[in-house]
């Protein structure tokens, strides 16, 4: 494929198609009398059309041929896929874990990952923003933030 | 008089001390996510909606308006002092406020910024409180193929506007109306592309959504880029008062860009924006020195200034009056309004005038509390501009941990936005517009609403939505919009200008 749009036509035209097939499953009905799937039948329908189009039209374009790796050129997309994992492995551990825990552990390593701030101070930092949030969310806003494990220590 | 007595009931309401206090706590983060480049009022108002959840709904919605007009005010002094937009309205800014600053003009131009904006800004909120009214009272007569075809012309006219690609944004709107539809069918209560959870039965909610597509990606963005510290011009911040010759430029640049502004913001999708580049063409073109223009001419800053202000006030009309967003903030503030169990539409102003006109008073101490605010703090705004992005970006994703598990107390909407964080940083790498998805989305189950209540009437017709004067005409513009504008020169080449500076960091 020589242009980028060409990746992002095939990938909508897949989810039109199946947005399109589905909408028949939970029932597109008639004119008359609007099934549940209709509207979704009519978006989906129109996404697949439009990503055909965007194909077409990328494909004929004059543009300078573009590979998927330029658009992350000269970036440091790394730190893009670590904030991320270290994102996921939050979601998955704050309720078992605790709040307090995994927050602090969650701002230490972002605070290292793009910054070059000595231990004492990312350590110093992250304990005071998760204090400062549980207080503030937890004890004065009433937001139930989970407590984990150590909920039983310290509640 | 009748309005009088509207009025001064608003700000009964708006002075009680809670919304009172929320108003001046919602400009100062206006302020403060105007002048912080990287953060906007989309992803601010995403990030405070939950916390707003625990006060009365009026209280609620003065503090989430108040940050969207702040952050027409923060966004000048990034762009005067920093050469960067703090939000995309002042982009137009950067061009005479930061050579006014390398001239040694700072002060000056900040001064006219905020005295424009508040100008502007009034002018905006004093045409709100006598156009909203009446409008809302023709809404009334609106039926579902009314609301149908107003809601088509509002996607219109957005996906028209958003620059770029316009078959992109289309799809982007396709998108947004299926997520919309994600979740229980509202009339034969069947679940629709719940994959059989029970996260989905609900819906896609609206918070996870913008605060991935607008606050992660954004993060996932920035700290691709390395940024880390701003060169902040510091040079005469003393002078903020500008001096007669200054006001002399400025006053017709002021008076036109409220004006223009105003009715661009009524516009679904033009907004903040559109109308500052507007002003800035105007301006120019009218200036005895053009040749001024981009070298540090006042008007430059002056007319943009207070045009994207004054929008930020027609912006509510269609919100208030039709319960139509015409931009992704509306789309948030309807969101939370619904949230509220207050939809507004034209039943707000009888149902709960206490929203209507506590919202439009406040507006009034908000704007004031803003050149208040806005001029004496400004040594503090260049402080936190200071602060490198490395302790800012954690911050950021805590605020949106805690504020999207807050909504119901479950991880798995943090789970739901980083899937949509991606996806956002994905969108914008392959140049998709987020705006026409967010409208959609919250204008989706409306849509689907009232298009099959419409063709329940009629028997499957589609003529009804031809029967109906009020109808012919909306989807007439439609028509004009989509396919004779595109063909136009001048508007193409408009459309490209607004694209790139949407895509520009």
């Amino acid at each position: 494929m020589k242009h980028l749009d060409q990746y992002a036509g095939i990938f909508w035209l897949v989810v039109g198609g199946a947005v399109t097939f589905s909408s028949f499953y939970y029932g597109v009905g008639s004119p008359s009398e609007p099934g549940p799937g209709f509207i979704t039948f009519l978006a989906g329908g129109a996404l697949t059309v439009l990503s055909l189009i965007l194909f077409v039209a990328s494909a004929r374009s004059k543009s300078p041929f573009q590979r998927l790796s330029h658009l992350w050129a000269g970036l440091e997309t790394r730190k893009v896929v670590y904030i991320l994992g270290f994102l996921v492995v939050y979601t998955f551990l704050v309720g078992p874990v605790g709040f307090l825990i995994m927050t602090f552990l969650l701002l230490f390593l972002l605070f290292r990952v793009q910054g070059s701030y000595s231990l004492k101070n990312v350590l110093l930092l992250s304990a005071a923003a998760t204090v400062l949030s549980f207080i503030v969310f937890d004890q004065w806003l009433g937001v139930q933030l989970p407590r984990g494990f150590m909920g039983y220590l310290l509640f | 008089m009748e309005m009088l007595n509207h009025l001064l009931y608003g700000f009964e309401v708006a002075l009680q001390p809670l919304p009172l206090f929320l108003c001046f706590i919602g400009v100062l983060i206006g302020t403060l996510v105007g002048v912080l480049p990287g953060l906007g009022p989309v992803a601010a108002i995403s990030l405070l909606l939950p916390a707003t959840f625990h006060v009365p709904p009026v209280a609620s919605v003065i503090m989430l308006a108040g940050i969207y007009y702040g952050a027409m005010y923060g966004g000048s002094t990034t762009s005067i002092l920093v050469n960067l937009p703090g939000e995309a309205a002042s982009v137009v800014t950067c061009l005479d406020g930061y050579q006014m600053a390398r001239k040694g003009r700072a002060g000056a131009a900040l001064g006219i910024a905020a005295f424009g904006s508040f100008i502007a800004g009034t002018v905006g909120i004093i045409g709100l409180t006598f156009l909203a009214p009446p409008l809302a009272s023709m809404a009334l007569r609106f039926g579902p193929p009314e609301y149908f075809a107003v809601m088509v012309l509002g996607l219109t006219i957005l996906i028209f506007l958003a620059g770029g690609s316009m078959v992109k944004s289309l799809m982007m709107a396709c998108v947004g109306m299926i997520i919309g539809n994600i979740g229980m069918d509202p009339i034969s209560a069947q679940p629709r592309f719940t994959f059989h959870t029970d996260i989905l039965l609900d819906g896609v909610g609206l918070v996870p959504l913008v605060m991935g597509l607008f606050g992660i990606s954004e993060v996932f963005l920035n700290v691709e880029q390395s940024l880390t510290t701003r060169k902040v011009f510091e040079t005469n911040l003393k002078g903020l008062l500008p001096n007669l010759r200054d006001w002399k430029e400025s006053i017709g640049p002021i008076a036109r860009g409220s004006a223009m502004g105003f009715f661009l913001g009524i516009l679904p999708g033009g907004g903040a924006v559109i109308s500052s580049f507007v002003s800035y063409g105007i301006e120019r073109r009218l200036s005895r020195h053009p040749e001024e223009f981009g070298k540090g001419a006042i008007a430059g800053v002056a007319g943009p200034e207070s045009a994207n202000n004054s929008a930020t006030a027609g912006a509510f009309i269609p919100l208030l009056t039709l319960g139509l967003p015409s931009n992704a903030v509306m789309a948030i503030l309807l969101g939370a309004l619904m949230i509220f169990d207050t939809p507004p539409g034209p039943r707000l102003v009888s149902l709960h005038p206490e929203i209507f006109w506590g919202v439009i008073s406040s507006m009034y101490i908000g704007n004031a509390m803003l050149l208040i605010l806005n001029l004496p703090l400004i040594g503090l705004w260049v402080k936190i501009l200071k602060i490198p992005y490395p302790i800012l970006f954690p911050l950021i994703v805590l605020f949106c941990l805690i504020g999207v598990y807050s909504l119901n107390n479950k991880t798995s909407e943090i789970g739901l936005m980083l899937l949509f964080g991606v996806v956002g940083y994905l969108m914008k790498k392959f140049k998709f517009d987020g705006a026409p998805l967010i409208l959609a989305m919250v204008l989706g189950p409306l849509m689907d609403k009232s298009l099959r209540q419409s063709l329940l009437m009629s028997g499957g017709s589609p003529q009804i939505f031809f029967d109906s004067t009020i109808c012919l005409a909306l989807f007439t513009i439609v028509a004009v919009v989509l396919f004779v504008l595109p063909l136009l020169p001048m508007i193409s080449r408009f459309r490209k200008k607004v694209g790139e500076v949407e895509e520009s960091p």
